[in-house]
């Protein structure tokens, strides 16, 4: 099952994972971005993992298999 | 400048200064007075259905997304980054959960709020230095529906949209309510014509004279049978609230007769008298009068007629919505939508938008033969001969101001507001002195909204 990662530290709140994935992604108030989930079904894999990429400060990873 | 007093009397009495067709000074002032405070059609709910659909629409020059939100709430967002001023969303139409800018990729969620605002802390210190929470794109100022029809204004102090209709909304049922599901529209085709865009206002609110003279070949071809001079001077115009039209005497018989003569199928027909009031039945079924073309002030305006589209005597019934969207003061952008009612059935739909594209649209035959006429006036306004003649807009009132037709009793036309058979340029009037009304009242400086600071904070709660 998928793993998501977040850098908290890197995040600069762009917020384009929101966009890609609300359902996993979402930006705190003070600007940075928060999981929703841990986890997700495989068959989400490939929606999360474009969410994921479209970060230009690749923060944010999908781990596992 | 223009001679504001002079024009605006002369406009009320009826004479009409022909270069208000096509003069840059009178439609600077149009811009700020009519079109900063009047209710503004923008989309209708069924172009949005679904959660994140949106279209881009504009008033003049400011551009609003008018979207559903994830919770089905409308909204018209200004089409600005709060940032630098970009067009946050460049599509025409779509579906989305966010926009964002793609000048320093600011995004905001699909109901207006902030979400993404890249390097807040480094660049901006965060919340004390950018009062990122809260802050969402500007609202329309005001935003109201009707029938499904959203509208919106540039005026905080607009009177309701409800109130700004009036007792046109009797009639805007013909059109979009006739049935409980209301109307579905398709579209807008959207083109650009050189003509002023009062002229169609004024055409479509209660020009039945130029019928049989304009669009003389589409009944000559055998497509239209109605306007023939005599059948359009039967015909009764109304003005109700802040909109008025034409209508068509039909021939005897009762509601459903009548209704079948311009081609309805029985179905249709039951879920009409279901859904109209006994007045609104009573003007076809009992006054035998059939609603045809209709403008709201300034610029929305609606068409209904029933051509033949195959090759059989069948007619079948069309309805058009379409604004006169300013460019500039000889150049307008037509948008015309295909409205047709959700619960008809499919292939009385499909021949519906077969009639309608036949008539109206930017290949409609209708379209052509009116702004043939409507470019080459515009043309001919620009010019200095122009600014000395006063075009005698007055038909139906004598010199001394009686009517020549006097309004119809109740008993003769159950609909509310004023109607008149036979030509007549009353509706043309009512038009024009509610443009004068707006011509004359300088529009108040709207508050700033201050961006990043608490200038949204009241907006907030919200």
């Amino acid at each position: 099952m998928p793993i998501l990662r977040a850098d908290h530290g890197a995040c600069q709140g762009y917020a384009n994972c929101v966009a890609g994935a609300s359902d996993v992604y979402d930006i705190d108030d003070d600007g940075v971005v928060v999981l929703l989930k841990e986890r997700v079904p495989e068959e989400e894999r490939q929606r999360v993992e474009e969410a994921a990429r479209s970060c230009p400060v690749s923060a944010l990873t999908v781990e596992g298999g | 400048m223009i001679d504001q007093a002079g024009v605006l009397g002369s406009v009320r009495r009826g004479m009409i200064p022909a270069h208000i067709y096509n003069d840059e000074h009178v439609f600077a002032l149009e811009k700020e007075r009519v079109f900063g405070r009047a209710w503004m059609f923008v989309a209708h709910e069924s172009e949005i259905p679904s959660a994140g659909d949106y279209v881009v629409r504009r008033v003049l020059d400011d551009s609003f997304i008018v979207v559903r939100d994830e919770k089905g709430e409308i909204h018209a967002h200004f089409n600005m980054c709060l940032h630098r001023g970009m067009q946050v969303c460049r599509a025409e139409m779509g579906n989305a959960s966010h926009f964002r800018c793609p000048y320093h990729g600011w995004s905001y969620r699909n109901d207006g709020r902030i979400v993404g605002l890249p390097f807040h802390q480094d660049a901006y210190g965060g919340e004390a230095g950018f009062k990122r929470k809260s802050q969402r794109l500007l609202r329309a100022p005001r935003i109201g529906s009707h029938n499904g029809m959203i509208f919106v204004s540039l005026d905080d102090e607009a009177p309701s949209l409800r109130d700004h209709l009036g007792d046109f909304v009797f009639y805007l049922d013909y059109y979009t309510r006739q049935s409980p599901s209301g109307i579905e529209m398709r579209g807008p085709q959207r083109w650009r014509v050189k003509a002023n865009w009062k002229i169609g206002a004024e055409n479509f609110a209660g020009d039945m004279y130029h019928t049989p003279q304009t669009h003389t070949s589409v009944v000559e071809i055998g497509l239209f049978r109605e306007p023939k001079a005599e059948k359009r001077r039967d015909g009764a115009t109304y003005w109700a609230g802040n909109g008025g039209g034409t209508t068509y005497k039909l021939p005897p018989g009762g509601l459903d007769e009548r209704l079948r003569y311009v081609g309805y199928p029985d179905e249709m027909i039951a879920r009409m008298k279901g859904e109209w009031s006994r007045e609104q039945c009573d003007v076809i079924g009992r006054d035998g009068f059939m609603i045809s073309a209709a403008s709201v002030f300034p610029n929305l305006s609606f068409v209904h007629n029933w051509p033949r589209v195959e090759d059989s005597d069948d007619v079948v019934p069309f309805i058009s919505v379409r604004q006169w969207q300013p460019i500039s003061e000889n150049e307008t952008e037509i948008l015309s939508w295909f409205a047709v009612d959700a619960e008809a059935p499919e292939e009385f739909k499909r021949l519906s938008y077969k009639a309608y594209l036949m008539c109206f649209g930017s290949t409609g035959m209708f379209e052509q033969d009116d702004v043939e006429n409507w470019v080459s006036l515009t043309n001919t306004a620009a010019g200095s001969m122009a600014r000395r003649l006063m075009l005698n807009s007055r038909m139906g009132l004598l010199e001394d101001g009686t009517e020549v037709s006097p309004a119809l009793p109740p008993e003769r036309f159950s609909g509310p507001g004023i109607a008149r058979t036979g030509y007549s340029e009353h509706n043309q009037r009512e038009l024009l002195r509610r443009w004068a009304d707006h011509m004359e009242r300088p529009l108040p400086k709207a508050a700033g909204v201050e961006v990043g600071t608490n200038g949204q904070q009241a907006e907030a709660g919200q």
